[in-house]
């Protein structure tokens, strides 16, 4: 009898994701699909605002990555205010971005995705989080939350506060940096830096190398990559020209404001989110064996595109990365190695922006004059590459609004790995909460922000995995 | 500065008492706990150990931070607007165990259930854990700034159930 098994966290607004598995009469998977809720009217909210009001409004759509949308947008109101923020300005961005960047990282690895290869993915919920973790690995616990700590100090320092930042405005950076400030990042950098080199290190020990196989074969699909780089073909989270690479490693480039000239947007009726794809390779298909159009972006992607890191720690171990895997790397668990790289890239992009001389000039911001035009902001968020497309009228009033997140852009490689997931693990109808776990943690390698605006407080039920027969009958229900 | 020390933490952490205003501006009613907070640091006179913070939608976050950190404040209340089914505005306390134990989730920070760090954080810190919440109003189906009538008029309750529960409150 054909089955449908749902995983669907419920949340305060209509949930974050629902997985759904249909099985066939044999009680194989014929299909998966990951849903996830659209924030609704966000463009429509914004028409007719100052373009101005949106780097401090945008922080708000999500509280998980609120330094990246901060950003974009501020880049995107450069633009359209016709205002290039001075030097000291773009490195005090660029710095804060760094060290968003290693605060978001470092919670993924030890304490979201870590917790899957730390405690194991068959241990119980209850135990698979944080505390087991502190628990498990005590000593490595302390000093990731010291350092985690030392992160959110550095933006406080760097920002005036770490949550909702207002700091980035149209043209620059509100706040210099005062010589003593930098002084004190510096020697807090020095920190984050060893955190940086210790996590590749133990991962590449206890983690990596242990579930190699688990790597080689979870979540398993063949894409393009989507990420930024310089005009040098160097790793850039902050600025640059987006590079698209095609599965067998070719590429087109293009600045950020033709990407709709390559990027184009399918939609399903089955989902909220729509499924960006690669308009020049042809149609979408997300069928496992022959996709078409397909890329991801993130950590795995950005590794993919870059020629090379322009940081010597994380050269190294860039170049060990390609020696294992090849270029571009397909494995889709190889986005938690791909993110220690960027780790550890950030640690020392962060000492080195606190080492330029300019870091602690006074002229931060250019004067911005509201006019018609159309700015696209973009930023390698921790999650993918993230673009706000702002288009403005004579008095600086927004008349148009476009986003892509970075979730959006790896939809279709999420359903793709779910769905190559649950194949390879659901036979003859036979499933077992370990085997959901497993098709989570092919989730989780992505690292997804799945939907930018809820939260929850009285949420009853998280996972619920409902069996219904071909009439649609619900047969049995199973919960956490 | 020395790893780990005391000036290494966030400042809200060396708070004795510590409010998060929590929700999303963008969804009307839902930013009540955020509007609270800015109502206390427009209208009101707060001692100085206590510190008050708009976390938004970021409130797992911090409560990750909290939990890890060596020093913590003594109480920590948490005010957020859920849907009861109540009147419009009613305020009222969320004893922990009222909320439903359920799976550590971990796709993302978004679904780390906060209710569980909230009781891990009462268990293992010894802080004193407290939620007050507000019956929000009819749920938005777009983004709209601001809170309704009902709730608006909620706040200054709020700031009475403050000044009567934790701590001196005088107006501006």
């Amino acid at each position: 009898m054909a089955q449908t098994l749902i995983i669907q966290p419920v949340s305060r607004i209509e949930g974050h994701a629902k997985v759904t598995i249909q099985l066939n009469d044999a009680g194989n998977v014929e299909s998966a699909r990951v849903n996830v809720i659209e924030l609704r009217g966000f463009e429509k909210f914004c028409v007719g605002r100052p373009a101005e009001e949106l780097p401090r409004i945008m922080p708000r759509i999500c509280g998980v990555c609120p330094w990246s949308h901060h950003l974009a947008a501020a880049k995107a109101c450069d633009i359209v205010f016709g205002a290039e923020p001075p030097p000291a300005g773009k490195k005090l961005r660029e710095l804060c971005n760094s060290v968003a960047y290693m605060e978001e990282h470092i919670l993924h690895f030890y304490f979201l995705a870590g917790a899957d290869f730390l405690l194991g993915p068959d241990a119980d919920f209850s135990v698979r989080n944080v505390l087991g973790i502190l628990q498990a690995q005590p000593e490595v616990g302390k000093r990731v939350v010291k350092v985690r700590h030392l992160c959110a100090k550095m933006l406080e320092i760097l920002a005036g506060k770490s949550i909702h930042p207002q700091v980035a405005v149209p043209g620059g950076f509100s706040k210099p940096l005062a010589a003593e400030e930098r002084d004190r990042l510096r020697a807090m950098a020095e920190q984050t830096l060893a955190l940086a080199k210790f996590s590749l290190d133990f991962a590449e020990e206890n983690v990596f190398q242990k579930y190699l196989e688990t790597v080689k074969s979870l979540g398993t699909i063949t894409t393009g990559f989507l990420g930024t780089v310089q005009d040098n073909g160097a790793l850039n989270l902050y600025e640059g020209k987006l590079r698209l690479m095609a599965p067998d490693g070719t590429f087109t480039e293009f600045p950020y404001d033709h990407y709709t000239d390559y990027i184009s947007e399918h939609l399903e009726s089955w989902s909220y989110l729509k499924f960006p794809y690669a308009k020049k390779w042809g149609h979408f298909s997300m069928d496992l064996v022959k996709p078409s159009g397909i890329y991801r972006t993130n950590t795995l992607a950005r590794m993919n595109v870059c020629d090379r890191i322009d940081t010597p720690l994380a050269q190294a171990k860039l170049e060990e990365f390609r020696q294992k895997f090849g270029r571009p790397a397909q494995l889709t668990l190889l986005y938690h190695w791909a993110r220690l790289i960027e780790l550890l890239y950030n640690a020392e992009n962060t000492i080195r922006l606190l080492e330029d001389p300019e870091i602690i000039s006074t002229e931060t911001r250019a004067k911005a004059t509201p006019r018609a035009a159309r700015g696209v902001g973009c930023v390698e968020a921790p999650r993918g590459t993230l673009l706000h497309d702002y288009t403005t009228d004579d008095d600086g009033m927004i008349t148009n609004v476009n986003l892509i997140v970075g979730t959006t852009h790896n939809n279709a490689p999420i359903n793709m790995s779910v769905t190559q997931a649950a194949r390879s693990m659901i036979h003859d109808g036979k499933y077992d909460q370990g085997t959901l776990n497993k098709i989570e943690m092919a989730i989780r390698a992505y690292d997804p922000c799945m939907s930018c605006a809820t939260h929850r407080l009285d949420g009853k039920i998280s996972l619920k995995i409902s069996i219904f027969d071909a009439d649609g009958n619900l047969t049995a229900t199973l919960t956490n | 500065m020395e790893e780990g020390s005391q000036e290494s933490l966030p400042a809200f952490c060396r708070a004795k008492t510590l409010v998060l205003g929590c929700g999303n501006i963008l969804f009307g009613d839902d930013g009540f706990g955020c509007a609270l907070v800015e109502y206390l640091e427009t209208h009101c006179r707060l001692p100085e150990d206590v510190c008050v913070l708009d976390v938004g939608t970021g409130v797992r976050n911090l409560l990750f931070t909290l939990l890890l950190s060596p020093q913590r404040p003594r109480r920590l209340l948490l005010v957020d607007s859920v849907d009861v089914g109540s009147s419009a505005g009613e305020l009222f306390e969320m004893p922990l165990e009222q909320i439903a134990k359920v799976k550590e989730h971990d796709f993302s920070t978004h679904q780390i259930p906060t209710s569980n760090l909230l009781r891990e954080l009462q268990t293992l810190s010894g802080m004193e854990v407290r939620v007050l919440a507000c019956q929000t109003g009819p749920r938005d189906q777009e983004i709209r700034l601001g809170l309704s009538p009902a709730l608006q008029e909620a706040l200054a309750h709020a700031v009475d159930w403050l000044a009567k529960e934790y701590f001196p409150v005088t107006q501006r």
